[in-house]
């Protein structure tokens, strides 16, 4: 098989006494669709915050494309292609919705301080062409979000800034786009309405690959090829969802805890 | 709304007769209450000009449809508000009736609004307290006097070269942004201007705290701005020179911040206000912009500096005081974070402020410190605050 687009291998990060995550080799092809559950706390969205250049890992690597980008600072890891979401969406909410989305385009334009100040026809013709990109993407994210694009993203029920931050994500031009838990906060009808965009956005976008740390299990059900169980830090299971969800271990780590929360 | 025509039509905008009014209204007012102002010798008359400005504003705070249709008159008859704002600017110098002193205040006000639109790229667009803007201003006025004192070096040379020199020195500054975080940060931007005013004071080739004395006027074509300027049979006081100067400098200075607001840089500086991580998982080297920031700052600071050294040819280490930094990050929020008009306005206010009520002798910065407290009260973000940018001439 071909080098695969993302690799982790052995990826761990302690704090203090605590291994947050433990030995995990991940391995994703481009186009494919991973989604990594588990318990409160398991160390998935530490997970992402080490392939995204967020925290150092304490050991392991992270390829991206065969290249080694481990320990790469998270603005060169984005420029390279891995974009995301974050669990409690982060947002520039005092700029509007297009702001923000031609803010994730940053590294696909290349306006400098010079540029602006000594040749500003050509720094606004990129800055409204940026624009205009943005609205198309905030368009098939949601019709909704494009007819609010000139106001500011701090104002938007959470549904939508959820719709916002990917869209954001996927200004990019990512090679990979990384969710963290997106329905959270989201009712039913929401996350019926979000698997149809994440949906919507795969068949635009074939080459782009997904990983998505989620808990609602419909969405679980209704998206990805292959599940990735994380529980204490640890990679314990792999494989298709419904093949994953029969397995002791997980039922135990997993289904389990969600029973002592019941 | 819904069946929105294509981003061409809306760029084409059409100036209605009533957008000319309100533009030619705002302007002329504004103008007027300026010179009213700056002439007024009257403390119950200046205190009365207060009071309407004060009026105004709470005006704009309870209906914010009176804002946005005054800004859409400006959106919608650009090119009129620029003429005529560029023809008030020229003539207001003969308005004046022959005062010095009221074209002293207008010099060093536009001075301080440049101070204040550098540092507006730090502590508006990026949210930075940098507390060295007037270390940078006095580095920018030392090594253009320097050059002109020791060297002969013409004043329309020196310009440039300060300006390379502050901005080094913004890089440097901007140094420990890669480590520190913003409190301490803002830390060492008091000590840089602490240092920079001791050496100021301990070197012998500043001057010391004697300073430096002597700077020569600048000329263009054989006039030197030290004389008077004669023209249609009127005759300016030689602070017209200046005036003229720094309105050119304050026209520089906004054309910079507008250009660097609506591009790419100042979209990465609004995002690392907004979210620093977030903004660093998009790709934005959060150091580099930062130190962009510095370096943007110090260089407009040290274009002021050349001008203010030029205009009073004499300068000493406390007129670059911690005091003048705090002055100018008190016009920028007073006057409005991030919106250009507001920081403009925050500084004139903030300079003549306290000369117009000396008439209250010891009891001045008390008084001034209420009005702008009542102000603060009346506008809690700011005289004109930030506004959502916008794109293809919306
Ligand atoms: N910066 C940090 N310092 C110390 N401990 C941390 C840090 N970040 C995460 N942890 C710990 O690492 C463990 C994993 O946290 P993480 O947020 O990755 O869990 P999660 O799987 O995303 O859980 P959830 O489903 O609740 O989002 C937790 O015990 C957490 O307290
Ligand atoms: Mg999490």
């Amino acid at each position: 098989m071909a080098v695969p687009l993302l690799e982790t291998r052995n990826l761990s990060i302690r704090f203090g006494g605590l291994v947050a995550v433990s030995r995990v080799d991940l391995s994703l092809a481009a186009g494919e669709t991973l989604c990594i559950i588990g318990p409160n706390g398991a160390g998935k969205s530490t997970l992402f915050n080490l392939i995204s250049g967020i925290y150092r890992q304490s050991s392991g690597t992270v390829r991206l494309d065969g290249r080694d980008i481990t320990g790469w600072p998270a603005h060169r890891i984005a420029a390279a292609g891995i974009a995301r979401t974050f669990q409690s969406s982060r947002l520039f909410g005092d700029l509007t919705l297009v702001d923000n989305v031609v803010i994730g385009m940053h590294c696909r334009t290349r306006t400098g301080v010079i540029d602006a100040l000594l040749r500003p026809r050509r720094a606004r013709a990129e800055f409204e062409a940026a624009a205009e990109r943005a609205g198309e993407l905030l368009r098939l994210v949601s019709p909704g979000l494009y007819e609010r694009r000139h106001t500011l993203a701090g104002t938007l029920p959470q549904a939508d800034r959820r719709r916002l931050e990917i869209a954001r994500a996927l200004a990019s031009d990512p090679k990979i786009i990384m969710l963290d838990e997106p329905s959270s906060g989201m009712d039913d009808r929401d996350t019926d309405a979000l698997i149809e965009d994440i949906r919507l956005t795969m068949a635009e976008r074939p080459g782009l690959a997904y990983i998505i740390i989620e808990h609602d299990m419909r969405l679980v059900a209704a998206l990805p090829e292959r599940v990735v169980v994380i529980d204490y830090g640890e990679k314990i299971a792999e494989g298709h969802f419904s093949e994953v969800r029969l397995m002791p271990r997980v039922q135990e780590a997993y289904l389990g805890q969600k029973a002592a929360h019941a | 709304m819904m069946a929105e025509p294509p981003r061409i039509a809306l760029s084409a905008r059409h100036t209605s007769a009533a957008d000319v009014a309100v533009v030619a209204a705002a302007e002329l007012g504004g103008a007027l209450l300026l010179g009213l102002f700056l002439l007024a010798d009257d403390s119950r008359f200046i205190v009365a000009l207060l009071v309407l400005l004060g009026a105004g504003f709470a005006a704009l705070q309870i209906r914010p449809a009176i804002e946005e249709r005054i800004v859409a008159a400006f959106r919608n008859a650009r090119f009129t508000a620029l003429g005529l704002g560029s023809a008030i600017v020229l003539a207001y110098p003969f308005a004046m009736q022959g005062s010095s002193y009221a074209l002293h205040l207008l010099v060093v006000a536009q001075l301080y609004a440049v101070l204040a639109l550098a540092l507006n790229f730090q502590l508006g667009s990026a949210n930075i307290p940098n507390f060295a803007t007037g270390a940078s201003y006095g580095i920018g006025a030392y090594t253009s006097a320097l050059l002109a004192i020791d060297f002969g070096v013409s004043f329309w040379l020196t310009l440039p070269i300060a300006a390379v020199v502050a901005t080094a020195f913004g890089f440097l500054l901007g140094f420990p942004s890669m480590r520190t975080r913003e409190t301490y940060l803002a830390l060492v931007t008091i000590a840089f201007g602490i240092v920079v005013h001791q050496l100021l004071n301990n070197f012998d080739w500043t001057g010391g705290p004697n300073g430096l004395v002597g700077i020569p006027a600048p000329t263009i074509l054989g006039h030197s701005f030290a004389a008077p300027i004669e023209l249609f049979g009127a005759r300016l006081p030689s602070q017209a020179n200046f005036y003229y100067l720094a309105a050119a400098l304050v026209a520089l200075a906004i054309v910079s911040a507008r250009r660097l607001h609506d591009s790419r840089v100042g979209l990465a500086w609004n995002a690392l206000r907004a979210h620093e991580l977030a903004a660093r998982c998009q790709g934005i080297n959060v150091v580099w912009y930062k130190m962009l920031a510095f370096a943007v700052d110090a260089f407009l600071a040290a274009f002021a500096g050349s001008v203010y050294a030029a205009y009073v040819s004499y300068i000493s280490p406390d007129n670059f005081t911690f005091l003048v930094s705090v002055t100018i990050m008190t016009m920028v929020i007073v006057g409005g974070m991030d919106n250009t008009l507001g920081v403009i306005l925050g500084a004139f206010l903030l300079t003549l402020l306290p000369e117009k009520l000396r008439i209250f002798a010891d009891y001045r910065l008390l008084f001034v410190s209420v009005v702008v407290i009542l102000f603060l009260i009346l506008r809690p973000q700011g005289l004109f605050p930030q506004r959502p940018r916008s794109y293809g001439g919306r």
